[in-house]
């Protein structure tokens, strides 16, 4: 299990940043090389990212819920399940945002097994670190 | 051996000038050590009795993969294509590659060659030796920072895998009997 802490600010209030987190539709394209396969209710779809690695890249596909909710607080946990496309691996996580006015934190932990594990733990925190700064500066833009 | 004195000229029929890449950045282990063919290249060489000239010019639209190690996976036919697409797309852009030499000495395996590489617009001296054998086999090699001609070195995973900063470039031809 891999956990990394986050911080980011958008420069918008904190309601357009719920409604924009909330929207699957939105949030999903945030994350580089991530898609919506097919919305499967209002609080999930299924997904699928791919991961470039130069000319080479890994595909996993699987789903994104948001299992708890908390209006009030600006909290939402998120789910994330994946299966490696053609592969063994799995990556999987459980992703907290809290939102406060003009940008939030977030709360990361994944669990990532198959090929891309094998690289070592300290590679896999590197590019998920990398990946979820990416997210954050794409979340200030929708 | 000491190279005849003449001129001559040289391109991909004459032999292989290469540009050997490696790996660096976290995630390095993902990537692969590259051997890059420049399929399109024209040098030409004066050798006279105290010295001469070195100068080449190469496409910078003809760099073609054609193999890597290490990595995650094999590199096939596609990757490969992609590899050279990007080094078009990302990092030459068709830019300027040209040596030209401003000293040549005889040397007892061949020249000692120093002179000014220019690289995409900017320019920086450089040193090398070719060597020459009995056949007529014309070797050299030269390694450089692609950073001290202000390039980039490609990188992608969010910076954590990264091609090295220094590359090596090899040219092994077999000099035109005249």
């Amino acid at each position: 299990m891999v956990e990394l802490d986050h911080s980011f600010s958008t420069g918008k209030p904190t309601d357009y940043n719920w409604d924009a987190i909330l929207d699957l539709d939105r949030l999903i394209p945030c994350v580089q090389g991530g898609k919506v396969v097919e919305r499967t209710s209002p609080t999930a779809a299924k997904a699928e990212i791919k991961v470039k690695m130069g000319a080479m890249s890994m595909t996993f596909a699987g789903t994104v819920e948001v299992v708890e909710q908390d209006d009030a607080a600006h909290r939402a946990l998120l789910k994330v399940k994946s299966r490696e496309v053609g592969g063994q691996g799995h990556a999987n996580a459980d992703v907290a945002i809290d939102l406060n006015d003009g940008g939030g934190t977030i709360h990361t932990a994944a669990q990532i097994t198959g090929k891309a594990a094998s690289m070592g733990e300290g590679v896999v925190v590197s590019v998920l670190d990398g990946l979820i700064k990416d997210f954050t500066q794409r979340l200030g833009q929708i | 051996m000491a190279i005849p004195p003449g001129t001559y000229t040289l391109g991909p029929g004459d032999g292989t000038l290469t540009v050997r890449t490696g790996k660096a950045g976290a995630a390095a282990k993902a990537g692969h050590n590259l051997v890059i063919e420049v399929t399109r290249w024209e040098a030409s060489l004066e050798v006279g009795d105290g010295g001469g000239s070195v100068a080449l010019t190469a496409d910078a639209r003809s760099l073609a993969v054609r193999s890597g190690s290490g990595g995650m996976g094999a590199l096939g036919d596609e990757e490969k294509a992609s590899i050279s697409q990007s080094i078009d797309d990302d990092v030459l852009k068709g830019g300027t590659i040209a040596f030209r030499s401003s000293a040549v000495e005889q040397a007892p395996g061949g020249l000692r060659v120093r002179g000014d590489l220019d690289l995409l617009g900017a320019t920086r001296p450089v040193a090398f030796d070719l060597d020459t054998d009995d056949d007529g086999r014309l070797t050299g090699s030269i390694r450089f920072k692609q950073s001290d001609w202000g390039i980039k070195p490609f990188s992608a995973l969010f910076g954590t895998l990264k091609v090295a900063d220094e590359v090596e470039v090899d040219v092994d031809a077999k000099l035109p009997v005249e």
